[in-house]
């Protein structure tokens, strides 16, 4: 009997033990889970699971063909609108509220400009492209240059990045059922996405408490 | 050093109001008046029966110089947030079903988070480091569109 772990949120799972809490029987061997189960903590698919002690980390996936042609999008306007939001969190962080005001003014206005582009399947085809080669590639430099932040960063994002393409697959297959009228819960500090009754107690990704959660409820149908 | 207040913890109605000689902590918006404390005191810290007073910094250590390599691999990954934004953006916008709407929505406070984190580490931890004054300053030296903020960008960068 071997054990998997999950990568996003460290849950063990073990044959032996099963996963009674989601249906899975004691002794159920890891090829015979189904394969749309979710890991009970963070909600990761199958493909987040490593078997304990096995050779290697996670298989390398093989760059996936992307579902359409990548469009040439002009990302200016989103990028400034970035910029300036980040230095209103940053000034916030520092107890300056009237400089944050003045960022969320800069960051308002061009985030107004950015242009809608794109679905969900877009963003699917770009999840796939950084976890197969934008992180990895990320990490290999701020590892070779002891960048200790970026590396924090990059752990976190590509734990995020896995769960938010997890989501988007499931919402594909089950539609509305995927949410069957929970909440979403985002964890503030690094961006983790958990559908539920309630937030989890910690973060799985990140560790922060409850309370830095922020609440998306579902809206009412027009 | 100044005092700020985490409110939070504050039950707003106590202990810092009498020990500060200035009168820094009483105030109606909550937070403490940076221009009145003092730098070497910290009786409210002291005194404050919810541990909520802090002393932080009036002035921060420049960020740690970011080398280029690691500048370029995090810029791949910002673009790609982006775009994910926009393309949110755009079923925010447009979806007709609620759920989707929803999970859209989640999905866009997600990247927006990821993206600032790969900001910071890219150089722009602190508002006051010279490459967020390089950004406030570029946005001036630019003509920008009708409805441009230019105010607040001025105002901004003297508060720096
Ligand atoms: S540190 Fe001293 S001067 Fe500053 S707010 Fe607290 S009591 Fe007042
Ligand atoms: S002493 Fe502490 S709890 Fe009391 S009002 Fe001041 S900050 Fe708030």
């Amino acid at each position: 009997m071997s054990i998997y772990v999950c990568m996003v949120c460290g849950f063990d799972y073990d044959e032996a033990a099963g996963e009674p809490g989601s249906g899975i029987a004691p002794g159920t061997k890891w090829e015979d889970v189904p394969e749309d189960w979710v890991c009970p903590i963070c909600g990761a698919d199958k493909s987040m699971f490593t078997r304990q002690g096995g050779e290697e980390q996670k298989p390398a996936a093989p760059a996936p063909e992307p579902k359409k042609e990548a469009k040439a999008i002009n990302t200016n306007y989103k990028l400034q609108a970035v910029m300036a939001s980040n230095l209103a969190c940053g000034s916030k962080k520092q107890y300056r509220e009237e400089l944050s005001g003045f960022m969320s003014q800069v960051a308002d206005f061009f985030e107004a400009r950015s242009t809608p582009q794109g679905d969900l399947d877009d963003v699917l085809d770009l999840l796939a492209q950084d976890s197969a080669t934008g992180y990895a590639q990320a990490f290999e430099v701020a590892r070779k240059e002891k960048d200790r932040g970026s590396q924090r960063a990059l752990t976190w994002g590509e734990k995020v990045s896995a769960i938010q393409a997890t989501l988007i697959k499931r919402f594909n297959k089950d539609g509305d059922a995927a949410l069957s009228g929970n909440d979403i819960f985002v964890c503030d500090a690094c961006g983790f996405i958990f559908v539920g009754q309630e937030a989890p107690e910690i973060c799985p990704v990140c560790k922060v408490p409850r309370f830095k959660f922020n609440k998306i409820s579902k809206e009412a149908s027009a | 050093m100044k005092a700020v207040r985490n409110i939070r913890l504050c039950t707003k109605d106590c202990m810092c109001l009498y020990v500060c000689p200035t009168g820094a902590t009483d105030t109606e918006n909550g937070q403490i008046d940076a221009s009145k404390c003092l730098d070497a005191c910290r009786a409210c810290v002291d005194a404050c029966p919810e541990h909520a007073i802090s002393k932080v910094p009036f002035n921060y250590p420049p960020q740690q110089a970011k080398k280029d390599n690691v500048l370029k691999a995090l810029r791949v990954l910002l673009d790609s947030k982006l775009k994910q934004e926009q393309a949110l953006d755009n079923i925010i916008k447009t979806s007709a079903s609620p759920a989707q709407k929803q999970l859209a929505k989640a999905l866009k406070m997600s990247t927006r988070l990821m993206a600032e984190d790969l900001l910071r580490e890219s150089g722009y931890m602190l508002p006051q480091g010279a490459p967020a004054r390089e950004f406030l300053q570029g946005l001036l030296d630019k003509e920008q569109e009708e409805g441009f903020p230019k105010e607040a960008v001025e105002q901004g960068l003297k508060l720096l």
